[in-house]
C-alpha cells in the first residue's frame, strides 16, 4: 500500500516535471525587445512631477507627451504610435530606483527618454539593470560629466552639456570681454558647483573669492552678508552665479534691498539664469536687465525661431492650459530627438539598433538647440557648447554684443574653440522624415 | 527545558519559512523578487521600531536617520574600504547601533512627546549633515554596488534574486535573533519596564540601562535595514532618507499591531503592495499623474486612521475577538 502511494506520488511528480519540460521547450528561446509591438513603441520616464522639483521641471515629461501626440497624430514612426509611460519619483533616490525598475520591469517599456536628476538617476540605473538589460537611457536631463562615463553607463545618453563645460567657456568669455575686472565665484556645494568649480581651474580663470554654499543652508541673512564681503573689492567685480534658479534670485533679492545691483557684473549659469522664474520668484525686472546668461537654446520667448514657433504650435494644441518656456521647449525638443533616433534604428526596431543609431547619427539630428550635439561611438555626452545673452527687462535673452558667439569645448582639458556651427533646418511642420 | 523546546522549535519554524521563501524565490519573476527585497528590508526596519515603541515603550520619530547612519557605514565600507557587502552590511548594523548606544545616553532620561522630539529633530537634521563631510559624498552620496551574483549560481540567476536572497536571510536572521531575545529575561524586563516604569524598578530593574540596550539594538537593526535598502537602490544619498520614511515605518508597525512581533512581515508588505494597489486603481479609473502621485499618501494614512479605529494592537487582535 505504501509502495503504491509512493508510486503514485512518483509518477504525478514527473508527469508534472514532463509537462513543465515540455511547456518550456516550446516557448521562444528568445523574445524580440520588450516594448514593441507592430503598432506602438512604448517608452518610459521617471521623473519629479510633485514636491519642489516637480515646480521646476514636472512640465517635462507634459511637453514630450504632447510632441509624441503630434507624432501619433501625423502617421507615428513607421506607423507605430508612441506611448510615454510617466512615473513620478518626487525627485527621491529610491523612488527613483524602484519607479525605474517598475517601468522596466512591469510596464515593459522599450527605452526611457528625458529622465531628470543626477543623485536620483544614477541610482536608478544600477537598480534597474539598464546596462545589463541593454535599455537605452535617452536624453537624461542632466549636466553632470559622470554620465559621460561610457564604460559605466554604456546605454546612456545626456543631452544638457556638462558644467564642466559651462565653466570653460565661461572662463574664456570672462577673461575676453571682463579683462580687468576681478572675478567672485558663488557655486552651490555639490557635484553641480564642484563640476563647476573644476572648470573653472580648467579655464585658467583667476578667481579673487570662491563661495561654496549647501543648498540647504542659503538664507537672506548669508546672502546679504556675502554681497557686504564682495562690495568690498575695489571697482566693479563680475559676480558668477553658478547655482539653482531660486538661489539666484535669494541673492538677486539682497542685492535689490543692499542698492547693491549695480555695483556687480552678474553672469547666471544656465541652471540659474532662467528670467522666466526669476521674475516669478519676485526678482525686479529692472535687476535682470543687463545680467548675463549662458544658454544653449534659442530664447523661448523668440517667436522668429522656427523651432520655437512650431513647439509653441504642438503646445497650443496637444499640451492645453501650459504655458510655454524653456523647460516645455527642452521637453519637446528631446521628444524631436527621440522621434529621430527611432527613425534611425529602422523599421526592425530593436533596443542595439536604437542605441547605434544615436552614436552613429545623432550628431546629426535636427534640434532646437544653437551647439552641435555630439554624439558619436565615443562620446554620449549631448550638447557641447554655449552662447552667452544679455536679459533686457523682459526677460529675453539677447545675444551679448549683438552677434550669437557660439563656443564649444569638452569636459576635461579640451581647448575652448569658437564654432561656426549652423543648425540643422526645422523638419517641415516638426515632423521628422529622417531614416 | 521548556524554554529550550520553544527556541528549538522557532528555529525550525525560521529555517522552514526560509526554505519557503526560496521556493518562492525561485518561482516568481524578477519585479516581485525585487518587491520581495523590500519587504524583507521593511519588516526589519518595522521590527526594529516594534522592539522600541511596542517592547521598551520608547516613541521614535527618527528611525530614518538611524538608517541613514548604517547605510553611509555600510556604502563606505564597500565602497572605499572595498568590503565584501557582507561584512558592509554586518559593520552597518554594528555603526548604528553604536550610534544608538550613544543616542540612547543622551535620550534616556527623555520620554513620550520630548523623546519623539529629539528623534524627530534627528530625522529631519542628520541626512542634511551628510552634505557637509566630502567623504559621504554630498547630494550625490555613495555607490553601494552588492555586485553580481556568485558565478556559482549560474548564469539565470538574476541580480533580483541576489537581491531577495540577502535581504531575506539578513531579516530572518535578525529578527529570529531578537524573538529569542524578547521570549527571555530582557524581554519580560522590556515589556514590566513599559507597563509601568516604577514598578520595574520596584522589582530591581535598571530601567535606565534597558532603555539604553533597546535603543542600541533597535538602531542597529534599523541600520542593517538601512544597509539594505542602500543595497537595493545601489547607492546612498540623504535624500533617500526622508522624514517620510520614518512615518511609513510608525503606519508599518502600527497596522502590524506595535506590540507583538508575530505579523511583523505584514507591515513591510503593506508599505511595498500600496504603491502597487494605487497604481492598479489609477490603471483600471485612469486619473490625472497629480492624482496617481498622491494616492499612496492618502490610501497609507487612511490605512493608519482604520488600524487605530479598528485594530489598534494588530489584525491578530481582531482574530482573537472571534473566537
Amino acid at each position: 500500500m505504501i509502495r503504491n502511494t509512493r508510486m503514485k506520488r512518483f509518477s504525478i511528480v514527473s508527469a508534472v516535471v514532463a509537462a513543465g519540460a515540455m511547456v518550456l521547450s516550446i516557448m521562444p528561446a528568445q523574445a524580440a525587445d520588450p516594448g514593441v509591438t507592430a503598432t506602438e513603441i512604448k517608452l518610459g520616464v521617471s521623473t519629479p512631477l510633485t514636491g519642489s522639483a516637480g515646480l521646476a521641471y514636472g512640465k517635462v515629461p507634459g511637453a514630450m507627451k504632447a510632441y509624441f501626440d503630434y507624432i501619433n497624430a501625423n502617421g507615428g514612426v513607421y506607423g507605430r504610435k508612441i506611448k510615454l509611460v510617466v512615473r513620478d519619483d518626487k525627485y527621491l533616490p529610491t523612488l527613483a530606483a524602484t519607479q525605474t525598475t517598475n517601468l522596466i520591469l512591469k510596464d515593459n517599456v522599450f527605452a526611457l527618454v528625458g529622465a531628470l536628476g543626477t543623485a536620483t538617476h544614477s541610482k536608478a540605473y544600477t537598480a534597474a539593470s539598464l546596462a545589463a538589460k541593454n535599455v537605452p537611457d535617452l536624453f537624461v536631463n542632466t549636466g553632470f560629466s559622470g554620465f559621460g562615463n561610457i564604460a559605466k553607463y554604456p546605454t546612456t545618453f545626456t543631452v544638457l552639456p556638462s558644467y564642466a563645460m559651462e565653466a570653460k567657456i565661461m572662463s574664456k568669455f570672462i577673461k575676453e570681454k571682463f579683462a580687468g575686472q576681478a572675478v567672485a565665484l558663488v557655486a552651490q556645494d555639490d557635484e553641480f558647483g564642484v563640476d563647476g568649480v573644476n572648470g573653472f581651474k580648467a579655464g585658467g580663470l583667476t578667481i579673487a573669492s570662491t563661495t561654496l554654499y549647501p543648498t540647504s543652508s542659503i538664507t537672506d541673512a548669508r546672502a546679504k552678508a556675502l554681497l557686504t564681503g564682495l562690495s568690498a573689492i575695489p571697482g566693479k567685480p563680475v559676480v558668477v552665479l553658478f547655482g539653482t534658479t531660486d538661489v539666484t534670485a535669494l541673492i538677486f533679492k539682497a542685492a535689490e534691498s543692499l542698492d547693491l545691483v549695480s555695483k556687480f557684473t552678474w553672469i547666471a549659469g544656465s541652471v540659474g539664469g532662467d528670467a522666466n522664474t526669476l521674475l516669478a520668484l519676485g526678482v525686479k525686472s529692472t535687476t535682470i536687465d543687463g545680467a548675463i546668461a549662458a544658454s544653449f537654446f534659442p530664447d523661448a520667448k523668440d517667436t522668429s525661431d522656427e523651432y520655437v514657433s512650431q513647439f509653441m504650435k504642438i503646445n497650443e494644441k496637444y499640451n492645453k492650459g501650459i504655458s510655454f518656456d524653456n523647460i516645455v521647449l527642452q521637453g519637446m525638443n528631446s521628444a524631436m530627438l527621440t522621434v529621430q533616433a527611432l527613425r534611425a534604428a529602422g523599421k526592425n526596431l530593436t533596443r542595439t539598433g536604437l542605441i547605434n543609431a544615436v552614436q552613429n547619427k545623432g550628431a546629426k539630428f535636427a534640434s532646437a538647440g544653437r551647439v552641435p550635439l555630439n554624439y558619436s561611438a565615443t562620446s554620449h555626452v549631448g550638447y557641447n557648447g554655449y552662447w552667452f545673452g544679455q536679459l533686457n527687462a523682459k526677460g529675453e535673452l539677447k545675444p551679448y554684443g549683438g552677434t550669437l558667439s557660439i563656443f564649444t569645448t569638452d569636459s576635461a582639458a579640451g581647448a575652448v574653440e569658437a564654432s561656426t556651427f549652423t543648425r540643422p533646418a526645422m523638419p517641415k511642420n516638426g515632423i521628422p522624415t529622417n531614416s | 527545558m521548556h524554554n529550550f523546546s520553544a527556541t528549538k522549535k522557532r528555529l525550525l519554524l525560521f529555517i522552514l519559512f526560509g526554505w519557503l521563501l526560496l521556493l518562492v524565490g525561485d518561482r516568481v519573476g524578477e519585479l516581485r523578487q525585487y518587491q520581495g527585497s523590500f519587504v524583507a528590508m521593511y519588516t526589519l526596519a518595522i521590527a526594529s521600531i516594534i522592539l522600541l515603541t511596542g517592547y521598551s515603550g520608547q516613541l521614535s520619530l527618527g528611525h530614518s536617520a538611524l538608517m541613514a547612519v548604517g547605510a553611509y557605514a555600510g556604502a563606505l565600507s564597500t565602497n572605499n574600504a572595498h568590503l565584501h557587502p557582507v561584512i558592509a552590511l554586518i559593520i552597518a548594523t554594528f555603526v548604528a547601533g553604536l550610534f544608538g548606544l550613544i543616542l540612547g545616553f543622551g535620550v534616556a532620561r527623555l520620554s513620550g512627546p520630548y523623546l519623539a522630539g529629539t528623534t524627530l529633530a534627528l530625522a529631519v537634521s542628520l541626512p542634511s549633515l551628510a552634505n557637509q563631510f566630502p567623504i559621504l559624498g554630498g547630494e550625490q552620496g555613495v555607490a553601494f554596488d552588492v555586485g553580481a551574483p556568485p558565478a556559482r549560481f549560474g548564469e539565470d540567476f538574476s541580480q533580483y534574486k541576489w537581491f531577495f536572497w540577502i535581504s531575506s536571510l539578513a531579516a530572518l536572521i535578525m529578527i529570529w535573533l531578537i524573538a529569542n531575545l524578547l521570549s527571555s529575561k530582557y524581554g519580560r524586563s522590556f515589556r514590566a519596564m513599559r507597563d509601568n516604569q516604577v514598578a520595574a524598578q520596584l522589582t530591581g530593574i535598571n530601567t535606565g540601562r534597558l532603555k539604553v540596550t533597546a535603543f542600541t539594538i533597535s538602531a542597529g537593526m534599523a541600520g542593517l535595514a538601512g544597509g539594505l535598502l542602500v543595497m537595493l537602490i545601489s547607492g546612498v544619498s540623504p535624500s533617500a532618507f526622508p522624514l517620510s520614511l520614518s512615518f511609513s515605518l510608525l503606519t508599518g508597525a502600527v497596522v502590524t499591531g506595535v506590540y507583538s512581533l508575530k505579523g511583523v512581515m505584514l507591515g513591510g508588505l503593506v508599505l511595498v503592495a500600496i504603491p502597487e494597489i494605487a497604481d492598479s486603481v489609477v490603471n483600471r479609473i485612469g486619473g490625472s499623474e497629480g492624482f496617481t502621485a498622491t494616492l499612496p499618501g492618502f490610501l497609507v494614512s487612511a490605512l493608519l486612521i482604520a488600524a487605530v479605529l479598528f485594530a489598534p494592537n494588530g489584525p491578530g487582535q481582531l482574530l482573537k475577538k472571534k473566537h
